[in-house]
């Protein structure tokens, strides 16, 4: 897992501030390599302490690299890899998160080792979910802000997402408007091919 | 199972039908489409299918032989396969059951295999599918499994692009830009086996103790760049020029055996070290001395051999006077 975020981390600083901020970040960290390998593994606590010298050197909170991070890698166009997997998920934005408890079987069927961590979901009331996110990476919880504040535009809807703030890994979500906007187009067919 | 759940029958409208089912049909005994799937409707792409015999609008593949649905029903009723007739490329799974009382068949078809051409072909959406269905998962494994092999591939090619660089660098004199020793020796060794004829230059600096002992290191390194430059300038694309010691050097050319041609190779190269090399505004003066060997005055030729001829050689062109080649002739 500390692999995929790190090469997320990497895509997300050189895409949006360059290059060179990026290498500056790896040198601050003492890292010998400026670049990962999403299937190569690496030791467990590197994505987070690597988050945290990137929001020092950015100077924001390493909670909104992270979830900035989270938006980057549904709305990247040029990787469109992601949201794709994410939109098999259902038809609307309420589908998607009741879809959530089964993604990490779902990478398990692509990657038999991959970590994803175990995603429960709660339904508080009318439009109101819970979801809770343990995983010993602490960036993760925000990782998912991100990307289910990125899939809510995707699929049209208004929503208030917030994650807990004693990092108990639980994610409040209200959905305000399910046809806020026009949800973005999805094909089932990859674009150009089987994938 | 009790008598009685056996008999139960479960009425169920057609849109629930619909729901359940979204590729089902429903025939008449005699074979006439009553009712389709709203998916399967898709799938026939505005065909006129109601009213229709089931034979113009599906060809059987299994049971082979069979043509009409009672032929289907009769024979493989639990699993046939078809395909449609206006698009052969999509092959459809079913199963059926003939309807207690007039007869009537219903048939609930699915993609199988074929579902990742169909959702392109028809431009198919998750509602399309029942919500037990599985096509969302095959569909989700398609694209993340493409994405892994991407990823893979683009990952060995990463790995490789390292491999390369590293063996490059393993390989090569980091101040004159030479290949070293052991690239010398892989090649003398690799050109042994394949028994490919060549000719080896073995060339050892004159005066560059006087160069370093005067003009201080940093001139001996520069003097050293130099007749990097000028070997590799001097060899072919083919040949290896090396540097295998401090001031000792090799150039390996596969292919040349011509006594002259080698003699006039090493002249040419002691010429060009001898002129004049300035350095920081003095003017470093070199030589060479050059022992050649080829590997066809050899019965069996050894790497370790012919090193120790062509340092033998260069000996004797060290004895004669400095900034001379000799070779040495056969058996030497």
């Amino acid at each position: 897992m500390d692999a995929l975020l790190l090469r997320s981390l990497q895509g997300y600083v050189c895409d949006t501030f360059g290059v060179p901020l990026w290498q500056a970040v790896c040198r601050r960290s003492g890292l010998t390599v400026e670049t990962f390998e999403p299937m190569l593994r690496y030791d467990p606590g590197t994505a987070d302490r690597l988050a945290q010298v990137a929001a020092d050197v950015l100077g924001r909170s390493v909670e909104a690299v992270w979830e900035d991070m989270g938006i980057h890698l549904v709305t990247n166009p040029r990787h469109q890899g992601v949201r794709r997997l994410l939109r098999f998920g259902g038809i609307g934005f309420t589908d998607f998160l009741h879809s959530l408890e089964e993604l990490p079987g779902r990478a398990r069927l692509a990657v038999a080792d991959i970590d994803l961590p175990d995603l429960q979901l709660d339904e508080l009331g009318p439009d109101r979910f819970e979801i809770c996110c343990q995983s010993r990476i602490k960036g993760l919880v925000r990782v998912l802000v991100g990307i289910l504040t990125a899939m809510a535009d995707d699929y049209g809807s208004l929503c208030l997402i917030e994650a807990d703030d004693q990092g108990l890994g639980r994610i409040q979500v209200q959905v305000l408007d399910r046809f806020h906007n026009t949800a973005r187009r999805f094909d089932l067919a990859a674009p150009g091919g089987a994938g | 199972m009790s008598a009685a759940f056996a008999k139960a029958h479960v009425p169920l409208g057609v849109e629930a039908l619909a729901r359940f089912m979204p590729m089902h049909l429903v025939l008449d005994a005699a074979g006439q489409i009553l009712a389709a799937g709203p998916t399967l409707l898709r799938v026939l792409d505005g065909q006129p299918v109601l009213g229709a015999q089931f034979e113009s609008v599906f060809e059987v593949r299994s049971p082979g032989g069979a043509i009409t649905v009672g032929d289907v029903m009769d024979r493989a009723a639990h699993r046939f396969r078809l395909t449609l007739r206006n698009r052969a490329r999509v092959g459809l799974r079913g199963v059926g059951q003939r309807l207690p009382g007039d007869g009537r068949i219903l048939l609930n078809l699915s993609f199988g295999i074929d579902l990742i051409a169909a959702v392109g072909e028809f431009g198919l959406t998750d509602g399309d599918f029942a919500a037990t269905d599985l096509a969302m998962e095959l569909l989700f494994m398609a694209e993340a499994n493409a994405s892994v092999t991407r990823e893979l591939r683009g990952l060995n090619l990463r790995l490789e692009g390292a491999r390369v660089a590293a063996e490059e660098e393993a390989l090569t004199d980091p101040l004159t830009g030479l290949r070293n020793r052991r690239a010398a020796d892989l090649w003398l060794e690799r050109l042994c086996a394949a028994g490919t004829p060549f000719g080896l230059l073995n060339l050892d600096l004159d005066y560059f103790k006087q160069v370093n002992d005067s003009l201080g290191h940093p001139a001996g390194d520069f003097v050293l760049e130099t007749v990097g430059r000028i070997l590799r300038a001097q060899s072919r694309a083919e040949d290896c020029a090396a540097r295998i010691g401090g001031d000792e050097f090799v150039v390996i050319l596969p292919g040349r055996t011509d006594p002259g041609i080698l003699a006039s190779i090493a002249r040419r190269i002691i010429g060009q070290l001898q002129k004049p090399i300035p350095f920081e505004g003095k003017i470093c003066r070199i030589s060479a001395s050059v022992g050649i060997v080829r590997s066809v005055d050899f019965a069996r030729p050894d790497a370790a051999e012919l090193l120790a001829a062509a340092d033998r050689a260069l000996y004797g062109a060290k004895h004669a006077g400095r900034g001379r080649a000799l070779q040495l002739g056969v058996g030497g």
